[in-house]
């Protein structure tokens, strides 16, 4: 472990600024809040690596130019439209608390990707953790022979726990379709446990006075890896222990299966789960290109919320749909939309989330905000809120600046 | 002993005939340095004791000297040969020889420059400059075995321009994708061990300087710009000293640079910042506004790297000495300045002033504090903080590329020929930089706060790379070894020297043997032994 709590005296003795007395002061305030209202215990992050289209997902705006091809359909609440390449989702909608009015500081993709995951901009001195890895410190089940933190899918940037350790670092499934890199046995399982017990007895014996540190952080290690790939549990990453007919609710593909697994992992008790969709990054062909995607995501996305929801999980598990940045109202001449920042949407379920909802709003050329505009922070900040962790928490650099979860940023109106 | 049955089997040492060098140097001068680093180590341990008061004098056996300097210059373990010749050696000296030796193999370059990439890569902003990464390690490793200065290395990246797929200076400021905050940040942070960013929005918190002063430096960077080319795709290093195009944030992917730098107006966002002109916080020379790109760099460049300039010496300075002696002066290694103590001043200044001296000669430096008593005591677990520094070298975890090559000597086989592979983002990875995704770690961290991760030991566990080559079939090191020595007395005692080029204690030789009659199936029972010592700490450490 390299972080502490900071000692929020000494800090404000040292640098009396007025950001942080005004954190120190709101803080627990907040925290006790969301502790009041929020018994959230997982979260899943579908993230639309590339940058999804707002105009082909939910924010299709028909009666403009800038709307392109993209037709409209009713969703299950009376007054919200989305595109109709999303109908399972529009059938969903009554869970869904739409923000159409999004907008990040960052147009390059591996800068806004690391803004929208940690809620900093990248620098060189510090490694700011990812979201995911804030929320296993914070709720996290320590106990858990699974690893509390798993992303699924390649993804062009996977974050890091950076200053956390990688203790909070995430587990890397490449596919749903595979179990985890290296789990499985190379020998008989009786051999295995011997070998084990062979590392052990030497390590006893050449382990001297001054190496005990490392060789005791090793067999610490060992304990557990070897309790993960030994666990019952591992077969909660074996896809194919799933019913037919569940996998087929889900539909076909990688995202499906990742969706499907985020579930079983959530089940099994594990905290926090990425779900990595690419190719969103639509310069050229937009619309047949998100459609394409759409229906990729759609079905599953769908479902998953459903499954949730039917075996009472949805209550306690947060749901979010997003990617790094939007994209432009202008298409351009190869029919495609490039990078925009200023105004894009994410989608929100459970976990006391006010689903049947839209925040937000952009005027009709889709070009700026018109209504409560949301930094990336916010929803940051939103988001820690939803899984009762108190964003104003400072971590300790390796050089001992503090740096709080999220900088900057208030609680979405109306979200909850 | 079981020594006979080795000469009869021919062994792959890599890169290494010590036996040749021994019989050599015989007849050979010693390359002579300006500085003796004997002498000179000699007044390091002297001003040492006097300031941290060191109560022991353990000096660590030969064993484990050998696997220590090989680790720490050639960046992996000596061959069974090595350790074998080594101890037979007669030499009061052999030590110096052996530094002085591992100083000329051109593996000590490929180490170093693998070190310097990831002090650099660890801490990029732009996955872009990953392109560039086997052209930095090219252009380290020949400038390191050909004993080009620290002062020179630094001129190179701080004024670099072209395609990073080609000249490897060029990525130092690609890595930050020629963002003239971020790079100035990282010189200060690599060559000064000055963390000034910490002023870009306010004054520092802790330390003396102002943000107008981050300012200054960064208006020495404005005109740097990072284009990317296509066919081959790569990205080159320019300015822009006659087109001033204007900054954009949320270009797609595009980085442009500015005629002069502006420091933001925080208070007031929308209004116009303030035009800052270059000015070096250390020495507080100044360049006019207007001044071109390549003036400005040059002199940057030059003020960093002159000799009054103590925190360019001292920062590489206390950088090799942690990482031989296994704690710095200054903890972390990139904040040393200006307000820091270190933990022996006098012993750091002193060295600092004669690499100085040196002409900023790397291999001097190594050579030097690797004849000091300080880096050839005994090894200890890192020291609490409430104990006296220096008492013991530090065990270290064994870098990425180290552990990686210290199981290719082990298994006795090689990477070459697949280097070229896995040198973009997107490229099939060779087999070094996959097992650098899962060990890897920044050396910039103190390395008390390096933690070892789940990922790592089921990879060691259970990859199929390592379980097919600890197998006892055909084709293998462990196949040619039990079929060559039939004892398994002999055949445990060489695979603890092929592993961990020392022979096994009392009691690990009778846990062994106990177990290979427990088991009851030699090629079964190696295997797990073997596998048994590749997963143990001491294999992954350097101590």
């Amino acid at each position: 472990m390299t972080t502490h709590q900071i000692n929020r005296r000494s800090w404000l003795q040292t640098s009396a600024t007025a950001l942080t007395s005004v954190a120190a002061w709101k803080s627990p305030i907040i925290a006790n809040a969301a502790a009041m209202r929020t018994n959230a215990k997982a979260c899943i992050l579908l993230w639309m690596g590339g940058g999804p289209s707002q105009f082909e997902t939910f924010s299709p705006k028909p009666d403009h130019a800038n709307g392109g091809e993209t037709t409209v359909t009713s969703t299950a609440v009376s007054g919200i439209q989305i595109s109709s390449q999303l109908p399972a989702t529009a059938a969903a909608m009554k869970d869904l608390c739409l923000i159409r009015s999004v907008h990040g500081p960052e147009g390059s993709h591996p800068r806004a990707s690391y803004v929208s995951h940690t809620g900093y901009l990248p620098t060189a001195s510090v490694k700011h953790p990812t979201i995911g890895a804030h929320v296993v410190q914070h709720i996290g089940d320590q106990e858990s022979e699974l690893p509390s933190f798993v992303h699924i899918g390649r993804s062009r940037g996977v974050f890091s726990a950076g200053l956390l350790g990688v203790e909070y670092d995430p587990f890397i499934l490449n596919s749903a379709n595979q179990m985890p890199a290296n789990t499985e046995l190379s020998t008989s399982r009786d051999r295995y446990v011997r070998r084990l017990g062979l590392l052990e007895n030497l390590e006893d014996d050449g382990s001297t006075e001054g190496s005990r540190q490392f060789v005791k952080a090793n067999r610490n290690l060992y304990g557990k890896a070897s309790r993960l790939v030994l666990s019952p549990q591992m077969k909660t990453f074996d896809i194919t222990q799933e019913r037919s007919d569940v996998r087929s609710s889900y539909g076909d593909g990688n995202f499906a299966a990742g969706c499907l697994m985020a579930r079983r992992l959530v089940e099994a008790g594990v905290t926090f789960i990425e779900v990595a969709s690419s190719n969103w990054d639509t310069h050229f062909d937009n619309a047949s290109r998100t459609d394409t995607l759409c229906q990729e995501v759609d079905k599953p996305y769908a479902q998953l919320l459903a499954d949730l929801k039917q075996r009472g999980l949805l209550d306690t598990t947060l749901v979010i749909w997003m990617g790094e940045f939007g994209r432009t109202p202008r298409i351009n001449s190869r029919a495609g939309r490039d990078h925009y920042p200023r105004a894009f949407n994410v989608a929100l379920a459970g976990a006391g989330v006010q689903g049947g909802q839209v925040i937000g709003a952009t005027d009709a050329s889709g070009n700026n905000i018109t209504d409560q505009p949301v930094s990336v922070n916010d929803l940051l900040t939103t988001i820690y809120d939803a899984l009762g962790i108190d964003s104003f928490h400072e971590n300790i650099s390796r050089i001992g600046r503090p740096i709080q979860i999220v900088e900057d940023g208030e609680i979405i109106d109306g979200v909850f | 002993m079981n020594c006979y049955s080795l000469s009869l089997r021919h062994t792959m040492t890599k890169h290494l005939n010590l036996v040749f060098f021994l019989a050599v140097w015989c007849f050979s001068p010693l390359v002579s340095f300006a500085q003796s680093p004997i002498e000179i180590a000699q007044k390091i341990d002297e001003l040492l004791v006097s300031e941290t008061i060191v109560s022991q004098t353990n000096i660590c056996d030969d064993e484990t000297f050998l696997r220590r300097a090989f680790f720490d210059i050639v960046g992996q373990p000596p061959s069974l040969e090595d350790v074998l010749v080594y101890g037979l050696e007669p030499s009061v000296n052999k030590r110096s020889l052996l530094i002085e030796f591992l100083l000329t193999d051109k593996t000590y370059g490929a180490n170093w420059s693998r070190y310097w990439r990831d002090v650099i890569m660890f801490r990029r902003t732009n996955d872009q400059s990953l392109l560039g990464v086997a052209a930095l390690e090219s252009y380290l490793t020949d400038a390191l075995n050909n004993g080009v200065g620290w002062d020179r290395i630094a001129v190179d990246f701080i004024t670099a321009k072209g395609d990073i797929r080609e000249d490897g200076r060029a990525v130092f400021i690609a890595a930050q994708q020629g963002r003239p905050e971020e790079t100035v940040s990282e010189i200060s942070r690599i060559f000064l061990g000055i963390q000034i960013q910490c002023a870009q929005c306010h004054d520092h918190p802790t330390d003396r300087w102002k943000q107008e002063q981050f300012h200054e430096l960064v208006a020495f960077f404005p005109r740097v710009a990072l284009r990317p080319q296509q066919e081959p795709r790569s990205f080159v290093v320019t300015a822009t000293d006659f087109v001033g195009r204007r900054r954009t944030a949320n270009a797609n992917n595009r980085f442009v640079g500015t005629l002069e730098h502006t420091m933001p107006n925080l208070a007031e966002p929308t209004q116009p910042g303030q035009v800052m002109t270059p000015k070096f916080f250390v020495s507080g020379q100044t360049l006019p506004a207007g001044t071109s790109d390549a003036v400005r760099r040059d002199s940057l460049a030059r003020w960093i790297t002159s000799p009054d300039n103590p925190w360019f010496a001292k920062a590489v300075t206390n950088r090799v000495w942690a990482e031989l002696v296994g704690e710095g002066f200054y903890e972390p290694v990139d904040d040393i300045g200006p307000d820091r103590t270190p933990s022996a001043p006098k012993t750091m200044d002193y060295l600092a002033t004669e690499f100085t001296l040196s002409g900023y000669d790397l291999k001097w430096l190594m050579q030097t504090i690797m004849s000091t008593q300080a880096y050839q005591r005994s090894s200890l677990d890192r020291r609490n903080y409430d104990q006296i520094p220096f008492q013991a070298n530090t065990i270290q975890p064994l870098r990425s590329d180290q552990l990686f090559d210290s199981m290719m000597s082990v298994f006795e086989i090689s990477d070459a020929g697949s280097e070229g592979a896995g040198q973009g983002p997107r490229r099939p990875q060779s087999p070094r930089n996959v097992f650098a995704d899962v060990f890897g770690y920044d050396p910039n961290d103190p390395r008390g706060d390096v933690t070892v991760s789940i990922p790592q030991s089921l990879a060691m566990m259970n990859s199929t790379f390592i379980n097919e080559q600890i197998q006892a079939r055909q084709g293998t090191m462990l196949s040619r070894l039990l079929q060559e020595v039939q004892s398994d007395r002999a055949a445990v005692q060489e695979l603890y020297l092929r592993v961990f080029s020392r022979r096994p204690n009392r009691k690990e030789l009778n846990t062994s043997l106990a177990y290979i009659i427990q088991v009851a199936n030699r090629g079964e029972s190696f295997e797990d032994l073997l596998w048994a010592l590749l997963n143990s700490a001491e294999f992954k450490t350097r101590r």
